[in-house]
């Protein structure tokens, strides 16, 4: 141990930044989860602040606003499974048709750019182009089909269909990159032969590009299921407001509110643990899943 | 013939995709260069009707936008140097198999991408470092990405062990040996980490909304979002007097927020992608 200490004396000094952050910003803040179970006050301190048992989850399980929170949070991550989730392999699926390579590179640049735009600015975009009385939609609606302006924002029967669309637009460009990568390393001679056989492109794409990329799809989409928990609090907060806080509202723009803003920190935590923790058992769940399927895990 | 035409249509439709993406960046800007009277009577769509750069002007006399980029640029430019800094050392610390303690330090690692302690600790812990209200609460909390991490480890692992191997018979140490031999081999996969770094920090939104109250720190698109609500409070109701100009003003400011992106973009997209790919390697 000591020798190995003064050769790698260096590799130790390297690892110590990276490491302390991990130990400071990530493990450090662990201890704080229990103030889920104390009643924090802030001349206390955590520790010191008197115990509450499972006060607040008994709170949390009773509160009808949760239970919405909670099926927000689950209902727009199903959207984005069945919806948002495909999308990218369908557009994958055409670019792998493309033969021109100049326009296929100017395609998928083109598509890739969402990506890297903040959602305080997509959500800027949708809101000014869905505008009822000032946005291009409602203007093009208005004239082709003479509708009257719609008001996709405030509608809760709206609002989640602009979210999920605008998912797909963020991130299904991106999302090409491993379906194509994927479909890249599939055998050329197996199409060559289907050919010979006489199947369509159809057929090929079916009997050959989708197993192909089988595997990836799989990791792809349990990942995605292990998240079914956590709706990212930049895309929600950037486009909802006060007319559909019924439909928008997820745990993570909750537990804003609650406990940054209205300054409930052990009640938020509490909200904040039950997240982590389903979150946890479906990551480990889904791995479980993906040895099962044959396929590597994630660790 | 039936081949021809499929192809044809595979490529009309990408095309017919690749403009809806695009198509909501070019109406904004349009906006952004638009009169109102053009906007109010749904005339904009991808051109600008009725030239003029009076929404520009209104935003460079008012200049909060300014002092807001100009907070953004430090705190992309210092965050990516520190996230670098500790990211490409600590990768490379355990891309060694000789460390002892490796296999903890990585499961360490590891288990932070599952569990995490949630926003309130955070911000409790942050409060009693008393970073709260700096930028140290923004490049701090998030230093080094556990994914980062590994996609720079595994690349490090791939770099054939006989350079090093003959570095060290010469007496250099491991300073040395990642100095010289290790960045200059690697020089695309930093370059790809350290824009998806800096992109972060160029986007970074919540944190600030979470960490900073000052208004004098405000990056660029929180001061963003508080322009969009302004104008959007008018929203629900539908008398068009009102909205006409905030449109035009809100529109330029999102067309300053993303220029630098889109400036770069072209530029250094290929080194976004090898990024992704090197990453799915396996991490």
């Amino acid at each position: 141990m000591k020798v190995s200490l003064k050769r790698d004396v260096w590799l130790y000094l390297f690892l110590l930044p990276g490491l302390s952050f991990f130990l400071l910003f990530k493990y450090a803040p662990l201890y704080g989860e229990i103030l889920a179970f104390k009643d924090f006050r802030i001349v206390d301190g955590i520790w010191n602040s008197p115990w509450a048992g499972f006060k607040h989850f008994d709170r949390l399980f009773h509160d009808e606003e949760f239970w919405t929170i909670l099926r927000n949070t689950l209902l727009l991550n199903l959207y984005n499974i069945v919806f948002v989730f495909p999308a990218p392999i369908v557009l994958a699926l055409l670019l792998n048709e493309l033969r021109l390579a100049w326009y296929k590179r100017l395609v998928q640049n083109l598509l890739y750019l969402p990506n890297f735009i903040s959602w305080v600015v997509l959500g800027g975009i949708v809101v000014t182009v869905l505008s009822p009385s000032t946005g291009v939609v409602n203007h093009i609606l208005a004239r082709v089909f003479g509708i009257d302006p719609v008001y996709f924002m405030v509608s809760t029967f709206w609002w989640p269909i602009v979210f999920t669309l605008s998912s797909i637009w963020q991130t299904a460009g991106w999302g090409t990159i491993l379906y194509s990568a994927a479909m890249a390393g599939i055998d050329p001679g197996l199409y060559e032969a289907a050919r010979i056989d006489g199947a369509g492109k159809a057929r090929q794409i079916w009997h050959i590009t989708l197993p192909g990329i089988r595997g990836t799809i799989a990791i792809l989409l349990i990942l995605q299921m292990g998240r079914m928990m956590d709706v990212g609090f930049e895309q929600v907060y950037n486009m909802q407001n006060a007319a559909v806080y019924s439909v928008s509202d997820v745990i993570s723009t909750y537990v804003y509110r609650i406990g940054l803003q209205g300054a409930q920190y052990s009640f938020a935590t509490a909200v904040g643990l039950f997240q982590g923790v389903i979150g946890l058992i479906l990551v480990l769940t889904v791995n479980q899943i993906i040895k099962k399927m044959g396929e590597d895990g994630l660790w | 013939m039936v081949k021809r035409s499929l192809a044809a249509a595979n490529a009309l439709l990408l095309a017919v995709f690749a403009f809806i993406t695009l198509f909501p960046f070019l109406n904004v800007l349009a906006y952004s260069f638009s009169s109102s009277r053009a906007i109010a009577a749904g005339e904009v769509f991808v051109w600008p009707v009725e030239f003029n750069v009076a929404a520009f002007g209104k935003l460079i006399d008012d200049g909060q936008l300014f002092v807001a980029m100009k907070n953004t640029v430090i705190i992309t430019v210092v965050g990516t140097l520190l996230q670098m800094a500790a990211t490409t050392l600590a990768a490379y610390a355990l891309s060694k198999k000789r460390l002892k303690g490796r296999k903890a330090f990585l499961g360490m690692i590891l288990f932070t991408m599952l569990f995490g302690g949630g926003l309130i600790p955070l911000f409790l812990l942050l409060r009693n470092l008393q970073i709260l209200d700096s930028f140290w609460a923004i490049w701090l909390p998030s230093l080094v990405s556990a994914y980062n991490l590994f996609v720079m480890k595994s690349f490090f692992e791939t770099l054939p062990a006989e350079l090093e191997e003959s570095a060290t018979i010469d007496g250099a140490g491991d300073p040395v040996i990642f100095w010289n031999i290790v960045v200059p081999l690697s020089k695309s996969i930093l370059a790809a980490i350290s824009l998806f770094y800096a992109v972060g920090m160029w986007n970074v939104y919540s944190q600030a909304v979470y960490f900073l109250n000052d208004s004098e720190l405000m990056p660029l698109l929180v001061r963003l979002y508080q322009m969009i609500q302004q104008t959007s409070e008018t929203l629900l109701d539908s008398s068009e007097a009102s909205l006409i100009q905030p449109e035009s003003i809100k529109a330029a400011a999102i067309v300053i927020a993303i220029a630098p992106i889109l400036c770069v973009y072209p530029f250094l997209q290929k080194y976004f992608v090898k990024g992704v790919l090197l990453g799915s390697v396996k991490g």
